[in-house]
């Protein structure tokens, strides 16, 4: 059912200036779920929701317009078609609030906190419209207070996860490992975890976290959302970077430090992609100055996984 | 050689010192920082300092600190004080008092030309401005104005007919004065120091500090005048003749031995004879009595002419009076004498009585139609109805006149209410038959009365009276033994007049005297509600015209006999108009109408009239604050504040702060320039 949105089709509704320019996290989120949704073929809002599990035989007070005719004439059955329209499965939002996710680059369209919103809200809203449960766990202040937004089909959740993600500020050091615990704590039964995050964190603890959500039982959907400055290192001045999660300056020397710097990131990605992929995590890198579709045709591929 | 800073608050401005630092550090660490997310991968590279705060181009920030400290330094005026340069050594204020008592000798013409001239001579170090005293002090030329446009000012000033405080016009110059920034305060004062000016505000509390007072030189402690104030018309009927009385006061000081007055009403000669003022007292009442129709206005005007006279201002007087509007009177009384003399043989045209028998009292209670006096006997006061038709008179307004024929418990009980307290009869008292032997002359009912051509009030007898202890009224006439006869009422919202005995032949032979018609006649007239619009001003006064309620009148019209002078609307039934400045008549006409609806008559103060003066008024002395006089070092010293922003940036000084500053921006400019260049 799922096809891959056609690029052309995406190019011409996605465009990171209007985006950059549109006002309110729900209406980012439509347009780029529309825009997404307006590339697939056939009508994405049948894809899951109306697709045919199996037959029961006719009883009073059924409707009759469910009545398959066909098998009717056939067989001279009466029996109502039944189709996979709820989930079992529970959808939950886990975003990384550290500081470097306040990292916008020239050339981005917003900042990686800004991206992973979009993501999730886009992803919430679509969701919502299959009727599956969506809820969200996040970590506010200083000393990373969980706070939990419990999974609902419900309509007015997502004006609920909205606001939650709009009160979501880049602030304060490392947090991921911090938020993976309060997830495993909080969410009990089995869950997708769709995870939102710049990974920019030692590995260690992280690594250490994910594990403990996969003995759990839950899926997890890993989201790693960079910059093109942290992909590509593109400086040229010599200048003094400060860190944005610690405060530690430091004098660079791009002309002399880039190829270091690249080495160590390209080394770094491995490390997670080889993470996740021995936890058989679906595993995406989402950049803040390109569209976020494959971000979306992850998840749509491993939401039909799922059902 | 001195040097200070006028405004010293600009030096806050220095503040902005901190502008440059800010600025340079600011751009620096704009420049030359990133914040960024994956310093991690950078940890081989060295740290940074952790003050980024050094200055990176000393040069530029010099030159922009001098180019701030420069134009702070110039914006708070420094001055450099020379002894011979443009200190202000004096401030001079000079009053000029135009009031009408300084015309007498051209004394004002005299002093304004004086004024001038000091003006001109004034030297640069002088500070001067200039107060006109008139109605009310107004300043012609503060300190910081042109002594040219002040002299102009001066020039045009015209003399006055007003009266104006002097204690005010000095309070006005005080207050000029401590603005100033002269060594030396000094009012100068340049009037005619008339004593009653002075002795008004003796004990004024003092108000001069440091403050230097020149006062004229007072030649004669008198001048010669001969004036006409306080003129009084009323109209009296005799018979059937309509008389208007005047009297007025001619005042004369000096050694003049007759004046010739004349006397004009409605265009024409009353009458003008001299009248003989050598060793007559200093001010002499002149009566005077003709015949006119009343229901006209009357614009009259008195002339005085006589030599010597030095104040020609106040030898005319002006008056007026209304016409006649019937008045009504609402009689409740036996006595058929007042029957008789309101009945409308008698006062056809002035009194149109309405007579009241007991059984009508509820129904005049039970209408609104009040007239204008109610004339009553106290034995009608024995019924409630009539003790309230009293009191419903009384608050809202209108008159009463209350005769006391009768005295019983319940009359007495409510005389008492009234404020006025019977006292029991003396054993000897019935058969006594007491004269009028005191009447107030001043009184509107009595005034005419004190010439004799109304009869002689004297002659009437009394021989029945009530003996009323009225604390809270005043005795308008004495018996013989000192009894008040007749009272006026002092507490009473309308008028109340009370006569301690009923007008029939058993109590006074009054009824039957030739001065009973014009005193009933007054004493309803004086117990009718007045006009609430004077008519009588003086010059530049404001007056309240008022209107009826209803009124559909926009604007009152003030207009002389040719022009129309001013125009003012009404609100609410009232128009506050100012009168003209020159004494007069005035005519009052409603919106576009030309029907003169008042006539208002405008005289100088009488008390302007007074040429008496002063050599040292006492009243300088106590308006003076005891303050130390300044010693000679502390005069000498340099005063915090001395030049004004003129004399200030008359100095080189001052530019050249200016132009170093700007000079400093410039090469700032041009520095940046070149350090931008190599980037």
């Amino acid at each position: 059912m799922i096809a891959a949105p056609t690029s052309a089709s995406l190019i011409e509704r996605f465009d990171p200036q209007v985006l950059a320019t549109l006002e309110g996290l729900d209406m980012k989120a439509r347009y780029v779920m529309e825009g997404f949704l307006h590339g697939l073929h056939g009508s994405p809002f049948h894809g899951f929701s109306v697709e045919f599990s199996d037959y029961r035989n006719y009883q009073p007070g059924d409707d009759l317009k469910h009545i398959d005719w066909r098998l009717y004439a056939r067989s001279d059955r009466l029996c109502i078609k039944r189709y996979m329209q709820e989930t079992n499965v529970r959808f939950y939002l886990i975003c990384d609030t550290s500081a470097s996710m306040g990292y916008r680059g020239d050339l981005a369209w917003g900042s990686k906190l800004d991206c992973a919103r979009l993501l999730a809200a886009g992803l919430t809203w679509f969701l919502l419209r299959q009727n599956d449960a969506a809820g969200m766990v996040s970590v506010s202040g200083s000393e990373h207070a969980p706070q939990f937004v419990r999974p609902s089909q419900r309509a007015s959740q997502f004006g609920l996860i909205l606001r939650q993600l709009e009160s979501l500020a880049p602030t304060g050091g490392a947090c991921l490992a911090q938020l993976l615990e309060h997830t495993a704590r909080l969410v009990h039964r089995r869950s997708v975890i769709l995870f939102f995050s710049d990974l920019l964190e030692p590995s260690a603890e992280v690594a250490k976290s994910f594990k403990q959500l996969r003995f759990q039982g839950h899926e997890c959907l890993i989201f790693q959302i960079l910059d093109r400055d942290e992909v590509e290192f593109p400086f040229t001045e010599p200048k003094v970077f400060e860190d944005l999660e610690t405060g530690t300056r430091r004098v660079v020397t791009p002309a002399t430090a880039r190829q270091t710097y690249l080495a160590r990131f390209n080394q770094f990605m491995a490390e997670h992609r080889e993470l996740f992929r021995s936890l058989e995590m679906p595993y995406c890198v989402t950049r803040t100055d390109e569209d976020p579709w494959r971000a979306l045709a992850l998840f749509m591929a491993e939401r039909q996984r799922l059902q | 050689m001195n040097f200070g800073f006028l405004n010293p608050l600009f030096w806050l401005g220095a503040l902005a010192l901190a502008a440059p630092f800010w600025l340079h550090l600011r751009r620096k660490a704009e420049t030359n920082k990133v914040k960024f997310s994956a310093l991690r991968f950078l940890d081989d590279q060295p740290m940074a300092r952790r003050d980024p705060f050094r200055l990176r181009d000393l040069l530029l920030f010099i030159l922009r600190a001098l180019a701030l400290l420069l134009l702070v330094a110039a914006f708070s005026w420094p001055y450099i004080h020379k002894s011979s340069e443009l200190a202000v050594k004096e401030s001079r204020v000079y009053v000029l008092d135009n009031t009408m008592s300084h015309q007498a000798g051209d004394g004002f013409g005299h002093d304004r030309d004086q004024v001038m001239k000091e003006i001109a001579q004034a030297g640069r170090d002088v500070q001067i401005a200039v107060i006109e005293l008139t109605g009310q002090p107004r300043v012609l030329g503060s300190f910081g104005d042109d002594r040219g446009l002040i002299s102009a000012k001066l020039k045009d000033l015209q003399p006055s007919f007003q009266r104006g405080s002097y204690l005010a016009a000095f309070h006005q110059a005080n207050t000029l004065l401590a603005n100033s920034f002269g060594e030396r305060k000094k009012i100068i004062f340049f009037g005619d120091n008339q004593e009653n000016q002075w002795s008004e505000n003796l004990n004024t509390p003092p108000f001069l500090r440091n403050v230097e007072v020149v006062l004229p030189r007072t030649a004669a402690a008198q001048a010669p005048n001969l004036s006409l104030s306080e003129p009084r018309l009323q109209r009296i009927f005799l018979g059937d003749k309509s008389l208007v009385n005047l009297t007025m006061e001619l005042a004369h000081t000096g050694e003049a031995r007759d004046a010739n007055v004349t006397l004009r009403m409605n265009g024409q000669v009353i009458f003008n004879r001299p009248v003989e003022v050598d060793k007559q007292p200093g001010t002499i009442s002149l009566q005077a009595q003709w015949e006119a129709d009343p229901t006209l206005w009357l614009r009259g005007e008195a002339t005085v002419t006589g030599e010597p006279d030095v104040l020609a201002a106040d030898n005319r007087l002006f008056f007026s009076l209304a016409p006649l509007t019937e008045g009504r009177v609402a009689l409740l009384a036996q006595s058929s004498y007042l029957r008789s003399a309101l009945s409308p043989d008698v006062m056809r045209g002035q009194w149109a009585a309405r007579i009241l028998e007991p059984t009508m009292i509820a129904n005049e209670l039970g209408t609104n139609d009040d007239a204008d006096v109610l004339a009553i006997e106290s034995n009608y006061l024995q019924l409630a109805d009539a003790r309230k038709l009293l009191h419903r008179y009384l608050d809202n307004g209108h008159g009463v006149l209350l005769m006391v024929n009768r005295l019983t418990p319940a009359i007495s009980g409510y005389l008492r209410e009234l404020g006025f307290a019977p006292e029991p009869e003396p054993a000897t008292a019935n058969s006594t038959v007491e004269r009028i032997k005191f009447v107030m002359g001043n009184h509107p009912i009595f005034h005419p009365f004190v010439s004799s051509d109304y009869g002689n009030l004297t002659e009437v007898k009394i021989s029945k009276y009530a003996r009323l202890k009225a604390p809270n009224a005043v005795p308008l006439v004495l018996s013989e033994s000192g009894n008040g006869l007749f009272f006026q009422s002092t507490t009473a919202r309308g008028k109340l007049f009370v006569a301690a005995f009923g007008f029939d032949r058993d109590q006074t032979s009054w009824p039957l005297h030739q001065t009973f018609i014009p005193f009933l006649d007054l004493a309803l007239q004086a117990a009718r509600a007045e006009d609430p619009t004077p008519i009588n001003y003086e010059p530049g006064a404001v007056g309240l015209v008022q209107l009826p309620g209803d009124t559909k009148v926009r604007e009152v019209v003030l207009r002389d006999d040719l022009h129309e002078l001013s125009r003012v609307p009404v609100a609410q039934g009232r128009a506050q108009i100012a009168m003209p400045l020159t004494p007069g008549l005035y005519g009052l006409t409603y919106d576009a109408g030309t029907n003169v609806q008042k006539v208002f008559s405008i005289n100088p103060s009488p008390k302007e009239s007074q040429l008496t003066y002063t050599k040292a008024p006492e009243a300088i002395t106590n308006w003076q604050l005891s303050a130390a006089p300044e010693t000679g070092k502390a005069a000498a010293a340099p005063s915090p504040v001395r030049l004004n922003v003129a004399g200030i940036w008359r100095q080189q000084f001052w530019w050249w702060l200016i132009v170093f500053g700007l000079l400093a921006l410039i090469l700032e400019t041009g520095v940046a320039m070149l350090r931008r260049e190599p980037a």
